[in-house]
This record gives C-alpha cells, structure tokens and sequence, in this order.
C-alpha cells in the first residue's frame, strides 16, 4: 500500500513539475503534429484498405510515444544537474520507486499528444473518431502510458552513463515508430524484424488501441503490454541497483 | 556506544584525462580519517576547500563508498547497511541547488515527507512546524524558484528535519549567505543541538566551528591534524604570540629563511589591498620581532604589532603545516 | 531543460572546433543512424498507404534530413560564439562581413550534403532501390545545391534565435515544415493550392524534384531549370539571413542585447 502512495505522490509531484512548462509541452504536442500531418495526407492519397483512422490512431500513438523517448532517458542526468540527485538516492525506498514516478509523469504528457493528434485530424481532416468500445479505449490508453513509462525507466538507468544521456532517447523515436507498427502492418516488415516488434511494449499497445477503437477485444494486447512493461520495470531495478552501487564508487551522483 | 564511528576511512578519485591515451590520474581526497561523535555532539570538521569535508560526509551518509576503511552511524555499516542509515539521517547541503524550482516550498516538503515515510496523517502538522522552525512561514505556498538563497538553505533544512532524524549531517550550511542569515541559521543548528540531536557540520569557517561545535577535527589535504574542545585547540596556541607586519612585496625565500628561525611556529601570507600582512605565530617568550625585521631588510615595512594568538591562528598553523 | 529533440544534438556541431567537440556519440546517432531510420519509415509507410515507390521516399527524404546539419549547425555557429561572447569581438572586427559568413557557412553546407549523400547511398542500398550510376554526379551537384540552400534559410534561423530563447523549438517547427512541404513526403499535386505556392518558396522543393528526375534517368540539363531556382532562393535566403545579421548587430550596438547577460 505504501509503495503504491509513494508511486501516486511522486508521480503527481512530477506531473505539476511538467505541467508547468507549457512551453514544453507545446513542443511535444507540435512536433509529432507534423508527421501526423504527412501520414494523413499520404494515407488519403494512396490506395490501401488501411483508412485514415487508421492513420490517425497511429499517428496519436506516435505523438504518445515520443512524449515518453525524448525526455525519459534523460531523467536522471536532469535530476543531477538539479542538484536532486543525491537526495534521491539518500531516501530510504528502493531508487527504482523514486525514479518509477517521473518516467511515468513523463509518458503521461504523451496522453495530449494524443489527443491533440486525434482532433487534429479530425478538424482539419475530417477523420471521423468512431470508437467502438470507449472504455476499452481509455483502459488501453492507460495501459500504454503504464508500459511507456516503465519503458522510459528502463531508458533512464540505462542511459545516465552517458553524457548524452538526454539525446539517447531520440534514437528511439523513429525506429519504435517504425517497429512497432503504428502506421505500417508488421505483416509488411521483414520477417527478422517482427520478433523484435513483439518485445515492444508499444506495439501491443498500439493494437489495443486500435482493437478498442474498431470493436474488437483488446485485452489479450493490452495483458502482453503491461506484461511487457512488469518485465522493463524489473530489468530497470536490477539495472538500477548497478547503477548507483558504480555511481557511489565513482562520486557521479553529483556534478561536484 | 559512539553514534557516528569512522574509522581510517579513505577515498580515492580516479580521473581520466585525454581522449587518444587515457592516462588515469588517481587523487587521494581522504587519506585515513577517524574520529567518533557522542550521542547528542555537535561535532564539527573543520578545514580549507578541497580538505576532503565534504567527500568524508558523503561517504558517511552512504553517498560515497568508501575506497578503504569502515564507518557506523547508530551501529548500522554505511555500506552494508545503507537503507538503515539513511531513514535515521538528516542530510543538509549549503547552496542554491536540491530544491524542485518548479514547485513551492510546501509542495517539496510534502514530497521529501513521502520519500521519508511520515506517516500520511503527520505530514502535515509537521511541515508546518518545520516551516514555523526555519521561518519559511507565509512563503511556503510560493514557487521554490523565487527563493533567496538563505530561503532555500532554510528550507533544506526544513527537508533535512521532516522524518525527525537523530542524527543530522550538514555540509556547509552557510556558505554564500549575508550575515545575517548564516546567523540565524547557526542559531536553529544550535538549537538543533540543544534538543539532543547528534549533529556532524563541515565548514571552512572557524569562528562557526568555534561558535558552535562541542567538539572539532581539522582536517587538511585528506588527513586529521588536530582534534578536540575549541578550548583545547586554542591552548595548543595559547602559549606564544603572534607578529603581524605589513610589508609591501615579500619574497618567497624571506619566508622559507623565517620558518627556520628558533621560535617560530608558522608563517603565512595574508593578502590585503595595498599590502600583505605576514602572521608569524612564534613560541612564548621568543622576542622575535627584531630578526623577523632583520630578514625583511629591503621590502618595504608598514605596521607592526604584536597580539595574543587566537583560534584562527591555531586553524591557520594546523593547515598551513607542510 | 526544455525539450529537446535530437536535432538539437545536431545543434552541438560547432564547426569552429570541429574535430575537437564533435564526439562519434553525437554525430553517429543524430546525423548517420536517424536520417536512414527516417527513409526507412517513410518508406513502408508509403507502402502500407499504397502510393508511390520506395525511390520516392529515399530521394525525399534523404535530401530534406540535411535540414538538421544546415539549420541546427548555422544556429550553433552564431548561437554558439554567443555564448562564448565571442560573437561581439567578431563584430566589432574590421573584417569583411561577407567573406566572414561565408566562410563559417562552408563547412556546413559541406556537412549536410555529406549527410544527405550517405543516407541516399544507404537508403539505395538497403532497399534495394535502383539509380543508374551515370546519375550520381549530377545527384552530387544537386545535393550540394540543396544544402546550400537550406544553409541560406539556417542563416535566417541563426539570426532570429539571438533574439529568440526557444530556438531549439523553432528549427523543430523549420523542420517539421519541410517535412510536410517540400514533396519529400507528400507528393505536390496532393496538397491544396495554398500550400503548393509554399512549397514554390521553400528549400528543398526543386531539388528534391530534380533528384527524383535524375534518380529515374533524367539528363542534368533537363533539369538544369530547377537546380536554378534551387541556387536562387538558397541566395535569397541567404541574403536575408545575411540582412537580419547586420540589422541585429547595429541593434545590439543600440541596446547592447547581443550579449546573452
């Protein structure tokens, strides 16, 4: 119970953070707007069964994912530089359930990104958001955000060894873009490519938001995709664990 | 049993320089430091910048392991046991940074209150006593990055406090503040102190450490120099005076020649704006006032008096000691 | 930390100490493994879509991800002596200012069209895409025309953002417009009226059809009208980038707000 407060309150904590850039924001809600705006033109243009709602719940889910790839794995390196750091780290609870919280405030902010994508779309495309199971949609979001955030963990106690820490997450983007079949069928990839999409949370996600929308049962994708993400969240512990035991011999905690 | 042990502790840096042929620079920042604190001490370890103060508490609050040697605080190992440590520490740092700038003051303490498991219900009272303590009162609702740098050293503290530890570590709580500032905080420290806190405090400042601390540690280049009371490290100076003498334009060699004189303890150079003045602390009794002069034959002299050693002198000769 | 993207990495590029700053940890990832994983998604989303060929999104693509050397790396340029308080002392030299800026500008022409000339070679190779090898120096010309282009509207980027803070956000919008408007995507005849006389304006948009053209066996000298306007609107943009340079700098002499304080 104490462990899932601790969750709550650090993720609300985290979320005030974030929502008090909106400048920010702005731009993480922009950018994905762009390639949105290709993909509908292009899906509009060609001649394939697969529609334009089609190419706007991808296009959302683009938006939600680089919410989450472009700052996670930064998290930790900007808590350094913070100067927050250390006193994380000085906190009795394990460190996987301090940083848990912001990765997943981060992919929360993924949650406009798709809905600015999807009336977007709507207003300026004239794409009709018919979905068939709204509850199901929502809980499928949610579990995307959960898998996202626990991803965008795994990223931050990988990536914070490195000076580039902030800019690894952009290496991300497009290849999850592309991988995780948001606007392309993974039956089109190379074979060698599809197993590597099915260890993708996101690409379960993907399809429980797009069951939802068109009717079908997502809950066998969204079971995979929080399974998966239990799976990222216990790699970043044990991945954590090495990381601070190296940082505490080699006094990276902090920038002096 | 001591509350806070250390016992030969040491750290190395290892540091990597250039990018075609790493070499591996190794610095020994603490080279064997022991020392013990007493349940309810203010403890203090004094000394210069880059003495190793703060690399020590890192590695007592379980920061920094340690290259060689062992500390306890309350009987727990600080590597071994590091979870244990840390929910009985307060951890407080001078500077502008550790502070969420995003949120108020309040909302960070509601944070930290959560990582430390204050019960969910105590939260609250406690941070507004904490507030009402450090005198954050009525500016606690207002965001963190319009803090004044005393504001956030205060409400450090205040985070320092919230899961009441009984012991506290703070690393040079009043570094960059205005006068008065640092005065009220030494004065909650003290206060602090008074409520039977174990308290171990880095400075450079030997007037805090002599203000404040039960006890002292000077260390210098890694190593303890000297250990005990206020009191007991003036006596080591009591004895004996000290030469002032302001001189425009010393040599090296001029000070080199007066440290090896009969009598003389230490020699420093203290630059001022027009001058230096050239401390020289000799033994009692030694009149040594006419060879000093002697050996500054040709620079030109200004002042020169003669006074009773005090702390300062006592801090300055431990540091300066080769 | 505002948001950054991994353009801004291409930001860091300064070309002044090149060798010295520019780590394979950001060059790689940025300017060599992102532009071919873009060819490649545009790619198979053409063809979940069904419109137009794989050679179609490569050309596109390849030549409009020199976008990220030419903006973000001209925006270090003078950001980047910004911040080093450096830019006024060069201002206030007696140096010629046009030989000045061309000369920073070199580099980075020559870095984008180097970028966008591997990833079209790695683009080709890994899908298998067709081009006749008697177009590849014509290609090459039109690459270098093409960088140079966008170099020009990167000069304009660079002069708005000394007066801009979030010019990490603009070059993203700069982006993200060429993107959509200059035929690397979206085929011209697709997109309404208004947005096709942007396009006219923009980098990009004319070499992207020569390359195509040549990619499917065209003559140089068919195309030599497009690599034109290519050349002149990159030397409009560059004199106006060149203008607002000189405007901002008789400002800053008024309000000595060049400086970042």
């Amino acid at each position: 119970m104490r462990v899932v407060r601790l969750l709550a309150v650090g993720w609300l904590y985290h979320m005030k953070m974030i929502s008090r850039s909106p400048f920010e924001g702005f731009g993480q809600v922009i950018w994905p707007l762009f390639f949105a705006t290709v993909a509908f033109f292009v899906f509009r243009a060609g001649d394939s069964p697969r529609g334009l709602l089609y190419a706007s719940l991808g296009a959302a889910v683009m938006g939600m994912w680089s919410a989450t790839s472009t700052t996670a794995g930064g998290a930790m390196q900007r808590e350094r530089w913070h100067g927050t750091l250390e006193l994380l780290v000085a906190t009795p609870p394990h460190f996987a359930l301090v940083l848990l919280p912001v990765t997943l405030a981060m992919a929360t902010v993924g949650i406009y990104s798709l809905g600015a994508t999807l009336l977007y779309g709507h207003f300026l495309f004239g794409i009709e958001l018919s979905v068939e199971h709204p509850l199901l949609f929502a809980g499928s979001i949610v579990g995307t955000v959960l898998s996202f955030g626990a991803l965008g963990f795994a990223f931050a106690v990988t990536f914070v060894r490195f000076r580039a820490a902030w800019a690894l997450g952009n290496l991300f983007e497009y290849p999850v873009w592309l991988i995780g079949g948001f606007l392309v069928p993974l039956l089109l990839l190379p074979d060698w490519v599809r197993p590597i999409s099915w260890v993708l949370a996101p690409t379960w996600g993907m399809n429980a938001i797009r069951e939802a929308a068109v009717g079908g049962s997502p809950l066998n994708d969204l079971a995979v995709c929080l399974g998966l993400g239990a799976l990222y969240v216990l790699t970043g512990i044990l991945i954590t664990n090495r990381v601070l035991d190296a940082a505490r011999r080699r006094a990276a905690l902090s920038l002096s | 049993m001591a509350v806070v042990e250390a016992h030969d502790l040491k750290r190395t840096y290892r540091t990597h320089t250039g990018t075609i042929r790493r070499r591996v620079k190794e610095i020994e920042a603490v080279r064997g430091v022991s020392f013990e604190i007493a349940k309810g001490e203010l403890f203090g370890l004094l000394g210069p910048n880059g003495a190793g103060k703060t690399t020590t508490i890192k590695m007592l609050i379980t920061l920094l392991i340690p290259t060689a040697g062992e500390a306890r605080v309350l009987g727990y190992d600080v590597v071994k046991d590091a979870r244990e440590v840390r929910k009985r520490i307060g951890y407080v740092f001078g500077g502008e940074r550790g502070v969420y700038e995003r949120l108020s003051g309040y909302d960070n303490l509601r944070y930290f209150a959560e990582l430390y498991g204050v019960p969910a219900r105590e939260q609250k009272g406690r941070i507004e006593e904490l507030l009402q303590l450090v005198g954050l009162r009525g500016r606690e609702h207002e965001r963190a990055e319009g803090y004044s740098r005393g504001m956030k050293q205060r409400l450090h503290i205040a985070r320092g406090l919230l899961h009441d530890p009984p012991v506290m570590f703070l690393d040079e709580p009043t570094i960059g503040l205005d006068p008065v500032g640092a005065r009220e905080l030494r004065a909650t420290i003290s206060a602090l102190a008074d409520a039977g806190k174990t308290i171990l405090l880095t400075t450079h400042y030997m007037f805090e450490a002599d203000s404040l601390c039960d006890r002292i540690a000077v260390i210098n280049r890694g190593q303890i120099v000297a250990e005990g009371t206020p009191a007991h490290l003036k006596s080591r100076v009591a004895t004996g005076s000290v030469v002032e003498v302001e001189v425009y334009g010393v040599a090296e060699e001029t000070v080199t020649r007066l440290k090896a004189l009969n009598g003389v303890r230490a020699v420093s150079i203290e630059e001022r704006e027009q001058a230096q003045v050239l401390t020289v602390q000799t033994d009692t009794g030694a009149q040594l006032t006419h060879a000093i002069l002697g050996h500054l034959d040709g620079a030109n002299v200004g002042r020169v008096s003669q006074r009773e050693p005090t702390l300062e002198d006592a801090y300055v000769a431990l540091v300066t000691e080769e | 930390m505002n948001s950054v993207r991994i353009f801004f990495v291409g930001g860091q590029i300064t070309y002044r100490a090149l060798f010295h700053w520019l780590t394979p940890q950001i060059y790689i990832p940025s300017l060599v493994v992102a532009p071919i994983f873009q060819i490649l998604l545009f790619a198979y989303i053409g063809r979940s879509a069904g419109l137009e060929s794989d050679e179609f999104y490569v050309v596109g693509n390849a030549l409009q991800y020199a976008a990220v050397p030419c903006l973000f790396a001209m925006t270090q340029m003078v950001g980047g002596e910004r911040y080093q308080n450096t830019l006024s002392a060069i201002l206030v030299s007696p140096a010629r200012r046009i030989p000045l800026f061309v000369g920073r500008a070199i580099p980075v022409v020559l870095n984008g069209a180097f970028v966008a000339a591997f990833s079209l070679a790695a683009g080709t190779a890994i899908l298998g895409v067709d081009i006749p090898l008697s177009a590849v120096p014509a290609l090459a010309l039109v690459i270098l025309v093409a960088a140079f282009s966008c170099t020009g509207l990167g000069l304009i980027n660079a002069a708005l953002s000394l007066r801009i803070r979030e010019n990490a956000m603009l070059s993203n919008v700069l982006f993200g417009f060429l993107l959509i408007f200059t035929g690397a995507n979206v085929p011209l005849g697709e997109l309404p009226g208004w947005m096709r006389t942007i396009s006219d304006g923009l980098p990009f948009t004319h070499a992207i059809e020569a390359a195509r053209k040549l990619a499917d066996g065209a003559s140089l000298g068919s195309v030599a009208g497009l690599v034109g306007t290519e050349v002149l609107i990159g030397l409009a943009y560059a004199g106006v980038g060149y203008a607002l340079l000189r405007f901002m700098e008789v400002q800053s002499r008024r309000y000595a707000s060049l400086e970042r304080s």
